[in-house]
């Protein structure tokens, strides 16, 4: 039996307007903890990036160093190398030069080539020729010259020249001997 | 006039209000310092990554600059680190003398980094020429050589007999091995 003649309206806990109220909070709300948990999760990768950075910042400076040491001694290395080869490619010049300088007409026996000195032992066919010949340019290239004969048997004249370089002479002519000197000292 | 409001729009007005008030709390207090940390946090990311890209940079360069000079002079490198064998020696450098005999290999006072070991040599040779060329070719010997004073030259009948030291030089590195 019917009371009433329109249709009786569907009645829900939740009214509509609630409804759109909860909907529009419930959006407003999740888009901001979402945000919120974004901008906190990136927050903790730039911690843990800003780690690894700084960790790898150390791990290259480490490296760096070790490089810069192995230059260093390669640099060292090839210092000592390059003095060397200069060192034996003087000697060979200076020695080339001595048998250059020795004359023909005088015949030598011995030389000793010592750190700072010559010796000489020959034979001249007289003072003369040794003294105008071999010592002139002995003189000119060492401070000190000693030169002394003895009467061969052929009638020439053995003759033995101990000559010397001043080292404190030679580093005030020139500084640059100083630090050579000091360059061979080491060795 | 009589305003007539039912009791559930008053609630769902302070419901409202509520949830404003947090929403905009929430916002100010929370979400908005989050931001600027993250702006902040985000420009210090990207100055320490250009800076460590310097630095790999910079590394790099290093490495090939030490890889150049370790590939530039590697026989130099490689002599440094050759232990002195007299018989290779006599092996290498017999073709420039009449006769070659090394004796007494002893270790000298270390330097630095290196150790250096002194060589007495006896030799004879047919003319100066040949020391010369000794001279020359012991500077692209395998090991590292320096031909010391004093050095003694001897008229032996037709040959010349040369008495001279030799110091070989060696890196500390490679003679503890």
């Amino acid at each position: 039996m019917k009371y009433s003649y329109i249709k009786p309206r569907k009645k829900s806990v939740v009214s509509g307007e609630s409804q759109l109220i909860f909907s529009f909070f419930s959006i407003t709300l999740i888009m901001l903890f979402l945000t919120y948990f974004f901008l906190f999760f990136k927050d903790y990768r730039f911690t843990q990036n800003l780690q690894e950075i700084q960790q790898r910042k150390i791990e290259l400076e480490a490296n760096v160093q070790k490089m810069n040491s192995q230059i260093t001694f390669i640099e060292k290395e090839l210092l000592l190398s390059e003095s060397i080869t200069t060192k034996n490619t003087v000697l060979k010049d200076s020695i080339a030069n001595l048998f250059d300088l020795v004359p023909q007409r005088i015949t030598l026996s011995q030389a000793t080539l010592l750190k700072n000195g010559l010796i000489l032992h020959g034979i001249t066919p007289n003072k003369d020729i040794y003294n105008f010949m071999l010592q002139a340019p002995l003189r000119s290239i060492f401070h000190r010259t000693y030169s002394s004969f003895y009467e061969a048997e052929n009638g020439w004249l053995k003759f033995v020249s101990t000559n010397y370089i001043d080292e404190d002479e030679l580093s005030l002519e020139s500084p640059r001997y100083e630090e050579e000197k000091e360059v061979s000292d080491e060795d | 006039m009589k305003i007539n409001i039912t009791k559930q729009s008053l609630y769902l007005l302070f419901l409202s209000i509520v949830l404003l008030l947090f929403v905009l709390i929430f916002s100010f207090l929370v979400l908005i310092p989050e931001g600027k940390n993250y702006r902040e946090q985000r420009g210090v990311l990207n100055k320490e990554a250009t800076e460590l890209r310097r630095y790999e940079e910079f590394a790099d360069n290093t490495l090939e600059r030490l890889k150049g000079l370790q590939s530039d002079n590697a026989h130099i490198l490689t002599s440094f680190d050759n232990s002195f064998s007299s018989t290779r020696f006599q092996k290498q450098f017999r073709s420039y003398f009449t006769s070659l005999e090394l004796s007494k290999q002893e270790e000298l006072n270390e330097e630095d980094e290196f150790s250096v070991y002194e060589v007495n040599t006896t030799s004879s040779i047919n003319s100066p020429q040949s020391f010369y060329n000794f001279l020359d070719a012991i500077n692209k010997a395998d090991w590292i050589i320096s031909v010391n004073f004093p050095i003694e030259f001897k008229r032996d009948h037709e040959l010349i007999s040369s008495t001279f030291t030799m110091r070989v030089y060696r890196t500390k590195k490679a003679s503890q091995q």
